[in-house]
């Protein structure tokens, strides 16, 4: 083996490390398999040990309910990468043109002062985040060091300056797409049903690409989704001088493809392949541009992979037709409290670290409920802090629909 | 200090999705990772009353299960050999829609390789990955925290010399 340079050695195993990150964080069980299989091991206990259970269950508190799936919230790191776009513009009232027909006046229903109503779609079902506790006891430390994110205890305090001058937010709903929807999608792409395989609405063939068509996961809480394939005979882009976000916007406009929503994009070219993230908002009337987030407050919207110059992979939401409804939204003040009451009280009894909480953000959340699902308005709380002399951020959501609005 | 026992049921939300790609990272296919997993939180949520924390980590005990299981599942259903001869002709990890489309393409290709490393190399790199500390992957794989180190580095290298074989 020739010989190399050691810093050459060692920045090909970081590299490889990080890949191994992702590879291990990005193979999860099937959607339903972890609750399925909780059903189980308590069916696997003697009757004895379930009426002790119960007794037991009396002076702990009731832990009936499955609070976060904490394994599925780690595929959600995953899920990042499943993101996706609404082909869908105009959202919310001071949206662009071409919105969908189905489109809800959201101005017919709003509500009048903060009145507490439910709005258009009735009580919404409520988000399920990853804020590193359920059922207010605090789990072990996780720390995501390739993202640099904290998912532990911590001791929270709120330094931050939020001020949330609108009391209504839009709530967008979509009817979970058919495979109807799917196949329009892929033949507005020149893509062929090859198959329908599980857990997709199909899979379609292209010239130079393998598309893969999927609805909403319930959980962890995913979009419906598309992914594109390479197949070998994508071709590199070739454009003299052009960086990755270039590219990117090359490829999709000759997939038709690109976005028709707001977005702002961030580069990640720390390796191979170059992950290029178009980070979609929605416009909520008197707030401004919102962006759209996952269980663990990571902005998503459009991806595509490049590799060296070559796009490998592309993914985002599959298009579909929001209604939308105005509903009563918390207080700044609200908001703040209960992002410091989730880290639960098993949290200040532990040697969680202290963080203080600096930033706040509404932003917009996916909440599965069956035939139709919503995206929810949410507010992101954020600090950062040193542990083990390393840079982390720490991530908290709460939904920000009043919770008279929402089911428990 | 006496370390607290955690309820069954967050251990098994925390550690579900970790432990199945531990065992996907061995046996390839998805159905047996399932059937695998199911049986290490069978065997878990039987022995529970049994862990002590002050004694291991709840990772180190519940991957120690999960390593036990898969031996197991290999040994009881002959399926080593089978496994040895499948390695030698080709790829482990299958083809599964639902995997292809959450995970990403380059992904599966690694964990494929990281399948055809030998025995402990595979576990060193599954279980450092998975989340244990040097300190745990050395407590599962009965070995000090030092040799679990110097069994990774020499896993990490000997996989990318097997990537770097496969692109060439």
């Amino acid at each position: 083996m020739s010989e190399r340079p050691e810093e050459v050695d060692d920045l090909e195993l970081q590299a490889l490390q990080r890949e191994l990150d992702g590879a291990f964080e990005s193979t999860r069980p099937r959607p339903g398999f972890e609750d399925q299989l909780w059903l189980q091991v308590q069916d696997s206990r003697p009757p004895q040990r379930r009426f002790g259970d119960v007794i037991y269950g009396l002076f702990q508190g009731i832990r009936e309910v499955p609070a976060v799936p904490m394994a599925a919230v780690a595929a959600a790191l995953v899920v990042v990468l499943g993101v996706g776009i609404f082909a869908y513009s105009g959202l919310g009232r001071g949206g662009g043109g071409g919105g969908a027909a189905q489109g809800v006046s959201s101005e017919a229903n709003a509500p009048r002062n903060g009145t507490l109503f439910a709005g258009n779609f009735g009580r919404l079902p409520t988000p399920v985040f990853n804020n590193g506790t359920k059922n207010g006891q605090a789990p072990a430390a996780t720390v995501d060091t390739a993202a640099g994110q904290y998912y532990g205890p911590a001791q929270l305090t709120w330094t931050g300056k939020f001020d949330l001058a609108i009391v209504t937010a839009p709530v967008f709903r979509y009817a979970e797409p058919s495979t109807n929807a799917a196949d329009q999608f892929a033949s507005g792409l020149g893509a062929v049903l090859r198959e329908r395989p599980s857990g997709f609405l199909g899979s379609y063939s292209a010239s130079d690409y393998t598309l893969k068509v999927r609805g909403t996961v319930q959980a962890p809480p995913a979009s419906p989704a598309f992914f594109i394939f390479s197949s070998s005979s994508m071709q590199t882009i070739d454009a003299a001088g052009a960086g990755p976000r270039d590219l990117a916007d090359i490829f999709l406009a000759q997939h038709s493809l690109s976005p028709q929503w707001s977005y702002t994009v961030s580069v990640d070219a720390s390796g191979d392949p170059t992950r290029v993230y178009y980070e979609r908002q929605l416009d909520a009337p008197g707030y401004g541009p919102v962006y759209l987030v996952d269980v663990n407050g990571q902005r998503y919207g459009l991806e595509v992979d490049l590799s060296a110059n070559r796009p490998v992979l592309c993914q985002g939401v599959l298009p579909v037709s929001l209604d939308v409804a105005d509903y009563k939204i918390i207080s700044a003040a609200e908001a703040i409290q209960a992002a410091l009451a989730s880290a639960g009280p098993a949290a200040a009894a532990t040697a969680a670290p202290a963080i203080k909480l600096t930033k706040a953000e509404l932003v917009y959340v996916l909440a599965p409920a069956g035939d139709h699902s919503f995206y929810e308005p949410a507010i992101l709380f954020t600090g950062t802090f040193q542990m083990n002399g390393s840079t982390l951020t720490r991530r908290v959501l709460v939904p920000a629909v009043d919770p008279s609005q929402r089911k428990p | 200090m006496a370390a607290e026992r955690p309820p069954f049921e967050d251990l098994y939300r925390e550690y579900l999705g970790r432990i199945y790609a531990y065992v996907r990272a061995q046996v390839g296919a998805s159905a047996d990772a399932e059937d695998i997993t199911a049986q290490v939180f069978m065997n878990a949520y039987q022995a529970y009353g049994r862990f002590e924390a002050r004694n291991t980590t709840p990772s180190a005990w519940l991957f120690r299960i999960a390593r036990n299981a898969t031996l197991d599942h290999f040994r009881s259903r002959g399926r080593r050999d089978r496994l040895q001869r499948t390695m030698e002709h080709q790829p482990l990890i299958e083809e599964d829609p639902a995997q292809e489309a959450e995970g990403r393409v380059q992904y599966r290709a690694l964990l494929a390789q990281v399948a055809h490393l030998p025995d402990r190399q595979r576990n060193a790199i599954s279980l450092r990955h998975s989340g244990l500390s040097f300190d745990e992957v050395g407590r599962v794989l009965g070995c000090s925290e030092d040799a679990a180190k110097m069994l990774y580095h020499r896993a990490l290298k000997a996989l990318r010399e097997a990537v770097q074989k496969e692109g060439a």
